[in-house]
């Protein structure tokens, strides 16, 4: 405790010195990165991947608010490749997408990223070309604020959460066009069959498969991509990273999700989490007993163990077919209990967008003659009045960014208080609240069976790039027809996730989309140039559900040539 | 399955009654406050027994010490006192939060935590607001969720107060902010004896 | 020898229709291949009949348009000849969210006479899983003839699967010098139970074939000493690569 206090004593200092002094002082740090090929053991496989500075995950980053880096970054694959700096606000020449904010790192070649640190938090890093980044080519950003953080801790980690698979990027996204459900080991089967019907009858069970089997969709798909082992900070759950304190202490968490596809339910048994920052920004901290972590999003929690024991944190994917697991302890070598995963979810006819009675006993006499492509069409305003009154599992809390009778909603596996993303706001928000100056839908679309991901039924390599106009405060409102979970991320500027708390509403980076529901954010186009917005899933990215973004007018400073502001060498 | 429903649905619906006292309301608040009753929150007449002290007169005033609030936290974020010290504690909310100097045993915190969660569910209290007439308002039992403890203040951003403490006791106790999250992400400070 | 020449011109013409879209590289490749061979076994008759037979795909192209080759054999393993063998190359391209359209052509060269045809199909999902494929073809003959293949995978559990087929061959006209009646003139049903050893590239199988002629087929058959409806068991592997 004694060591906390003086700490903050000297930050108290320092912020009081850097006003007087930091106009005058300008940090600067050079940092280098190399692009590598690497071994990635998970304790289940190894397997040939892609890090850097030789290792996967890659370094943490560590920088300070108000400093101007430098990166260096050589690349030694055989393949082109690039750095996104997720979550960074810079200039859009540095953002790292190929073709959308310069040409890409040439096998050998060095490409040197210069940027200002404008904001502070907990961010990571990975490739933006092919299938890098499934492949392992990640790593994490720590940036130090200027003045002090508005919460306290004593330790500090990052708990970076990845799904390594033994196959390669490429070969899944094969095997995904070949085949959709390649990789759902999930699937209901014969057994299953029999004990619903044990349960609910037979009719009910098979007009429920008949519903399911008439829009040729699966309840398990919740997991597009199954079959990986889930990593943190690099280990497996046999592996057990671990993370050392002091009871009493108070440890940061920063929880980073730079997995390919997977959602994980984050809780450590015996400790409550103090959510304090949500993609790098600070909320007005929330303490919650799990949280659901989304892919590319960011949180960094606040946990104070009182007891000399160990504890263990523990990351269920979201489809519950593998789990993430470290280890908080004293000392290295102790160990807690592995829960149990709890019961796997299914997607309900919620997730699908579409009405209904109640589940148990519902009569489907109506969707018979159902045509699955008039569901596009399905005005989603009308969702809200649905009557879910005699639907099972109501005992559930209810969570507005999940679908009214949702099979996804998230419950605590110890009974108490899931994180939704209405608990979310900003400690201090970033721009003043004001009415937006247009509204853009964008319609996340999708075909399972053939494993094409859109926006608007147009996949990436068809479609025209939004054009947003500087200056404005534009209005994005995602309405996911389709039944997977889209964490959706702009690039080189806030997403202003609306929760309903005006003012206070979050900035993120990385916006998840349940299926069935609408969801706003508001952006402040205030980045000249060019950059991308996608789906963080990284096959469905790669499948179009992509789109680039050109921002027309600010200052001419942001020209829209690369060369004249990369540095190719 | 009908009462089943039922009663669900009551318990929904609730939730969403912000700021109107539920008689489910009156009965967890009555209890809360019970229990923080017996953790020795109770001052005043049975004052010599509580751990954390009493109020104190101006006259015994030994020093002022001044805390700061921010968002989330003191300055400082420790403090030392003599066992049977009488402090003047200058509290100023610098912050743009609403902020909760209050002086108590670990325990306690945690049981005013839950009040001040449900002051904030029912409207009581804003982020940045107090909600004073709430405050005020009968709970059913002649209880009001009114913050008139001497050991604590409850204030708006660049609201001031004064408290004036006699530390009786070399217990172990904190001065912390109970709104929601606050506590949990630090906003605590230390009591030493020396 | 010429025939194959043929095919392989068919085939170059085929690719050099994508070659445009394989040249536009994005960052990940939007060209995709695979190989799925659907039948890979021996089958053993009732009357001690040994057969190896084979029916696959492998394709290649894009979202929109892919190249694709069928084939599909009946190795009669106690004289060595095919008593079928057919190759098949189209261009599909989808016409809703579970259904793709082809066109293309077929060439059948088992022991006896071969024959060209002009193909065109109908592939994809039918409500409930069911998949189907189904062509119409014309010979060169100016025969018209259609099959239609239906297939459902019963899940026992995710990794052993039931798998019931059936396989329709009819023809609106007679062609004699192959051996083909008018009217539906073959059915063959199929039951394999597949264990996935290796994620889904290969399910080794056990089961059983029911083949059976109608009508003219089976007297032109039987004329030849064969049976007209037959019980095969069946061992073999699924592959998909």
């Amino acid at each position: 405790m004694r060591k906390s206090f003086m700490q903050s004593l000297q930050i108290g200092f320092m912020a009081a010195a850097s006003i007087a002094i930091l106009p005058s002082m300008s940090v600067a740090g050079t940092y280098d990165l190399t692009v590598d090929r690497v071994i990635i053991d998970t304790g289940d496989f190894q397997k040939e991947g892609i890090g850097y500075n030789g290792k996967s995950p890659g370094p943490v980053l560590r920088f300070k608010e108000g400093e101007d880096v430098t990166i260096n970054v050589t690349n030694n694959l055989d393949e082109s490749t690039s750095i996104h700096w997720h979550g960074l606000i810079l200039p859009f020449q540095m953002d790292g997408v190929p073709k959308i904010s310069f040409p890409g790192i040439e096998p050998g070649e060095n490409f040197t990223y210069k940027f200002p640190i404008i904001q502070s938090g907990t961010y990571w890093f990975h490739s933006h070309s092919g299938f890098q980044e499934p492949d392992g080519a990640y790593g994490s950003i720590v940036i130090e604020p200027e003045k002090r953080d508005p919460f306290r801790f004593d330790k500090d980690y990052v708990v970076q959460f990845t799904d390594t698979h033994p196959h390669s990027g490429k070969r899944i996204f094969r095997n995904l066009k070949m085949s959709a459900d390649y990789y759902n080991r999930q699937q209901q089967t014969l057994g299953d069959f029999f004990s619903d019907v044990r349960k609910n009858g037979l009719k009910a069970t098979i007009d429920d498969r008949m519903a399911w089997g008439d829009m040729r969709m699966m309840k398990t798909d919740i997991e597009d991509v199954q079959g990986f082992t889930p990593l943190i900070n690099g280990k497996g759950p046999e592996q057990n990273w671990t993370g050392l304190f002091e009871p009493k202490e108070r440890i940061r968490l920063r929880l980073v999700n730079s997995s390919a596809m997977t959602y994980f339910d984050v809780c450590i048994p015996g400790l409550k989490m103090t959510v304090v920052a949500a993609d790098g920004n600070n909320v007005q901290p929330v303490t919650v007993d799990e949280l659901r972590l989304g892919v590319a999003e960011t949180y960094d929690v606040i946990v104070r163990p009182m007891d000399d024991k160990a504890y263990t944190i523990f990351g269920a994917s979201m489809g519950r077919t593998a789990y993430a697991r470290a280890t908080l302890a004293p000392r290295e070598g102790m160990v807690a209990e592995i829960p149990e995963m709890t019961k796997a979810p299914l997607l309900t006819m919620a997730d699908m967008g579409m009405d209904h009675g109640n589940m148990a006993g519902m009569d489907h006499s109506n969707m018979k003659g159902m045509d699955h492509s008039s569901m596009k069409g399905m005005d989603h305003s009308n969702m809200k009045g649905m009557d879910h009154s005699n639907m099972k599992g109501m005992e559930q809390e209810k969570d507005s960014f999940y679908a009214n009778g949702s099979g996804l909603v998230p419950t605590a596996a110890n009974g108490g208080k899931f994180l939704s993303y209405a608990d979310l706001k900003a400690q201090k928000p970033l721009y003043e609240d004001r009415e937006a100056t247009r509204e853009i839908e964008l319609r996340l679309t999708g075909n399972m069976e053939r494993y094409i991901w859109s926006i608007n039924g147009v996949k990436y390599e068809d479609a025209d790039p939004i054009v947003l106009q500087y200056g404005e405060r534009v209005r994005f409102k995602f309405v996911n027809e389709t039944m997977m979970t889209h964490p959706m991320h702009l690039h080189g500027m806030w997403s202003i996730l609306d929760v309903g708390a005006g003012k206070w509403d979050p900035a993120k980076h990385t916006i998840s989309v349940a299926p069935g529901t609408t969801v706003y954010s508001e952006t402040e186009v205030d980045a000249p140039g060019q950059w991308a917005f996608h789906c963080h899933l990284s096959f469905h990215m790669d499948a179009g559900m992509f789109r680039k973004i050109f921002v027309e007018g600010g200052p001419k400073s942001a020209s829209l040539n690369p060369s004249e502001q990369g540095v190719l060498q | 399955m009908e009462t089943g429903i039922g009663t669900e649905n009551m318990k929904i619906k609730r939730t969403f009654l912000s700021g109107v006292a539920g008689a489910t309301l009156t009965a967890v608040l009555a209890l809360s406050s019970a229990i923080a009753f017996a953790a020795g929150n109770h001052h005043g007449s049975h004052g010599e027994k509580s751990v954390i002290g009493i109020s104190g007169n101006a006259a015994d005033v030994t020093r002022t010490i001044e805390i700061k609030m921010g968002d989330n936290f003191y300055e400082p974020e420790e403090i030392s006192i003599k066992k049977g010290e009488t402090v003047r504690f200058k509290i100023i909310n610098t912050g743009e939060f609403v902020h909760e100097f209050n002086i108590g045993t670990a325990a306690m915190h945690a049981a005013h935590q839950e009040e001040m969660m449900m002051m904030v569910e029912h409207g009581v209290l804003e982020v940045d607001k107090i909600n004073r007439d709430m405050m005020k308002m009968d709970m059913g039992n002649g209880k009001t969720m009114e913050h008139n403890d001497p050991n604590s203040v409850l204030l708006e951003p660049k609201e001031t107060a004064e408290i004036v403490w006699k530390f009786t006791d070399d217990a172990e106790l904190e001065f912390a902010c109970n709104v929601p999250g606050h506590y949990a992400s630090g906003m605590m400070g230390e009591v030493h004896f020396e | 020898m010429i025939i194959l020449k043929k095919s392989l011109l068919a085939a170059a013409l085929t690719f050099s229709v994508l070659t445009p879209v394989v040249g536009h590289s994005a960052e990940t490749s939007n060209i995709y291949y695979g190989v799925q061979i659907e039948e890979f076994e021996y089958r053993y008759g009732e009357g001690g009949e040994k057969l190896f037979a084979f029916d696959g795909d492998a394709f290649i192209g894009t979202d929109e348009l892919k190249l694709r080759w069928e084939g599909s054999s009946e190795l009669d393993l106690t004289v060595n000849r095919f008593e079928s063998l057919s190759n098949q190359l189209a261009l599909q391209t989808p016409i809703s969210d579970f259904w793709d359209i082809k066109g293309g052509v077929r060439y059948t060269s088992p022991e006896g006479p071969d024959r060209w045809y002009a193909a065109v199909g109908l592939s994809g999902l039918a409500p409930q899983w069911i998949e189907v494929d189904t062509h119409l073809f014309l010979s060169e003959k100016g025969k018209l003839s259609a099959d239609i293949d239906i297939e459902y995978e019963i899940l026992l559990t995710n990794y052993l699967t039931l798998t019931p087929s059936a396989n329709i061959d009819a023809a609106f006209s007679s062609d004699r010098e192959i051996g083909v009646g008018s009217g539906i003139n073959r059915v063959e049903a199929g039951l394999r139970l597949s264990y996935d050893v290796w994620d889904r590239i290969l399910s080794p199988y056990v089961g059983v074939v029911y083949e059976r002629k109608f009508g003219q087929t089976a007297n032109y058959v039987e004329e030849e000493g064969e049976r007209a409806d037959i019980w095969y068991a069946v061992i073999g592997a699924k592959l998909m690569f």
